[in-house]
């Protein structure tokens, strides 16, 4: 095993030792490479303990997906250019909310906007949650990347059936 | 006594661009003490329309997120997706990587270039610049058969090899490139008309780079040593030695010196490549169907930390794919070095860091005591900023 590999092992151990089972799945699938799924409660806690104490100061992207009755966001963040952790937490998709990093992170401030936008994602104390990538007119429940809005029903909506 | 602000709106208009930006600024008399960013104008939902469409038919669909980077977004797609495939590339196919991905920054540069000593008035050198730029881009037409989208990867490896006549040419052709560029960043150094207009404008503190997560030569130009091709090395990043170029100006002249030293660095790049090309097949053959998996793929393009997310459910097509292109990692860092600034160097500043932005940008000025409003396209801008220097 290389020197790097422990490195990240390391990191995830501190992990599970700051959260314990709030650790739900935790992965090294390459060097410099980390994904943790974690509990929602204890997101706050977390993000603060890896941005303050760990180095995990940039945040490169956050990614949402859809994962059936679940929103997954995934924040890409990074330690000095080197090991990427995805941290991912869930949420469901009724009442999709998560306390703002833009606090301890303010590079954060569009990646949370365009995760609100494309689906809906409501991040709380986030400064300003206005569209950055759907237009002012856009339909306020058509969420455009969550599974049940394919883009036939997506046009259909938004076209009003194909006219203008 | 004070005066109320000015509201200014900038933008939006990019034919050519994944990310046109719309800014609103606010300025007092001739400083901007505000700036309010927004984007997706051209947004073309590239993202939803890749999970209805095979790995293959993606391929084509991410070379065209960028017309400049085509080739650092599809070695960020091919390499996401041959880490979950589990499928390891042909040493060759990881050098011509290297040197199309260095071409394409050397490109990159002596476009951004160009379009920077446009935007401070100084038309020689845009002439100048984007005449040598017609070396680099011969060279990728002869190496892939296209001047943009390259068209070189594929999952598995590359499409076209490089041959040793073709070798020969691009020695050639790189030649000419570093000595150009030692020229102009000889003229870069010694121009009072470039100093005047970049040295301490859009000012860039390292600790707010690091805040507002800065990318790329923007990143680097604050005295920040990070480049993904040394810090994560992906393709034979790790097998070629170089430099990461980093100056501590913090201001717009030194993200120009940043990326003249890039240049140099990208010819001893493709240089040691070429030097060091291994014999051997060029791709391999990988399956249709992808088994479920994630992958993050980082890559430096010219612009800076590029970096995609991919979910794959074990079908054909992807199940969730993500990139995200430097230019919106920048943004925030942006919107920092306005403020503070003056009207005339919002042109230079906005290019400083590098943004794919066209000429066809417009702006509406909007004095809000009498609701009296006149436009000016970017090029009036670009004038009245050059006027405005010049009666000092």
């Amino acid at each position: 095993m290389t020197e790097e590999t422990t490195e990240e092992n390391e990191i995830v151990r501190r992990m599970k030792h700051l959260i314990g089972k709030n650790v739900l799945e935790s992965e090294v699938p390459r060097p410099r490479r980390i994904f943790i799924l974690i509990n929602k409660k204890v997101f706050t806690k977390t993000v603060r303990y890896l941005t303050k104490k760990m180095e995990f100061s940039h945040v490169s992207t956050i990614t949402g997906a859809d994962v059936g009755k679940e929103i997954e966001v995934i924040y890409h963040l990074n330690r000095g250019g080197t090991i990427e952790l995805s941290l991912k937490i869930r949420v469901e998709k009724d009442k999709p909310v998560l306390p703002t990093i833009t606090d301890l992170i303010p590079g954060a401030t569009l990646y949370e906007r365009e995760v609100h936008d494309i689906l809906g994602v409501i991040f709380e104390g986030h400064p300003d949650l206005s569209p950055i990538i759907l237009p002012e007119a856009w339909p306020s429940d058509v969420y455009p990347l969550r599974k049940e809005w394919t883009i036939k029903k997506i046009q259909k909506k938004v076209t009003k059936g194909g006219k203008r | 006594m004070s005066y109320p602000t000015i509201r200014i709106p900038f933008g939006p208009q990019h034919p050519f661009h994944i990310e046109p930006e719309y800014f609103m600024f606010e300025v007092d008399g001739e400083r901007v003490v505000g700036v309010k960013p927004r984007i997706g104008y051209v947004h073309r939902g590239i993202e939803k329309a890749l999970e209805d469409r095979t790995f293959i038919q993606n391929l084509y669909l991410i070379e065209r997120i960028c017309g400049i980077c085509s080739h650092a977004h599809t070695t960020c797609y091919t390499q996401a997706i041959e880490e979950i495939l589990g499928a390891e590339i042909p040493p060759r196919a990881r050098f011509i990587r290297t040197i199309i991905a260095e071409l394409e920054r050397i490109h990159n540069h002596y476009l951004w270039l160009g379009l920077a000593a446009h935007e401070i008035g100084f038309d020689t050198l845009f002439m100048y610049s984007w005449r040598d730029r017609e070396i680099v881009m011969d060279l990728l037409e002869l190496v892939s058969g296209n001047r943009v989208h390259y068209a070189m990867n594929t999952i598995g490896g590359v499409r076209r090899d490089i041959t040793p006549e073709i070798v020969e040419k691009i020695r050639k052709g790189l030649d000419a490139l570093e000595e150009r560029m030692r020229y102009y960043k000889k003229i870069a150094m010694t121009e009072p008309t470039i100093s005047k207009r970049t040295a301490g404008i859009g000012i860039l503190k390292p600790k707010d780079a690091i805040a507002l997560c800065a990318v790329g030569p923007t990143l680097r130009a604050s005295g920040i040593k990070r480049d993904v091709r040394a810090d994560d090395p992906y393709i034979a990043y790790d097998e070629i030695p170089f430099n990461v170029i980093t100056y501590d100006g913090c201001d717009v002249i030194s993200r120009l010196f940043v990326r003249c030293d890039e240049v140099f660095e990208s010819v001893n790049i493709i240089r040691y490549a070429m030097h060091h090309l291994p014999e051997g097949k060029i791709r391999i053959k990988v399956p249709k169907r992808v088994p479920e998996g994630e992958a993050v793929s980082r890559v430096e393009a010219p612009r800076g930390e590029l970096i995609h997310y991919a979910k794959t459910n074990g079908t054909t097509k992807p199940e969730r794919y993500k990139a995200r292109s430097p230019t919106l990692g920048n943004i925030p860092s942006l919107c920092k070095m306005l403020v503070g600034g003056y009207i005339a160097d919002i042109p230079i500043v906005i290019a400083g860091i590098d943004p794919c932005f066209s000429c066809t940008d417009r702006m509406a000025f909007v004095n809000v005591n009498n609701n009296k409003q006149w436009i000016l396209s970017g090029e009036e801008l670009r004038r009245y900023a050059i006027k405005w220097y010049r009666k000092e």
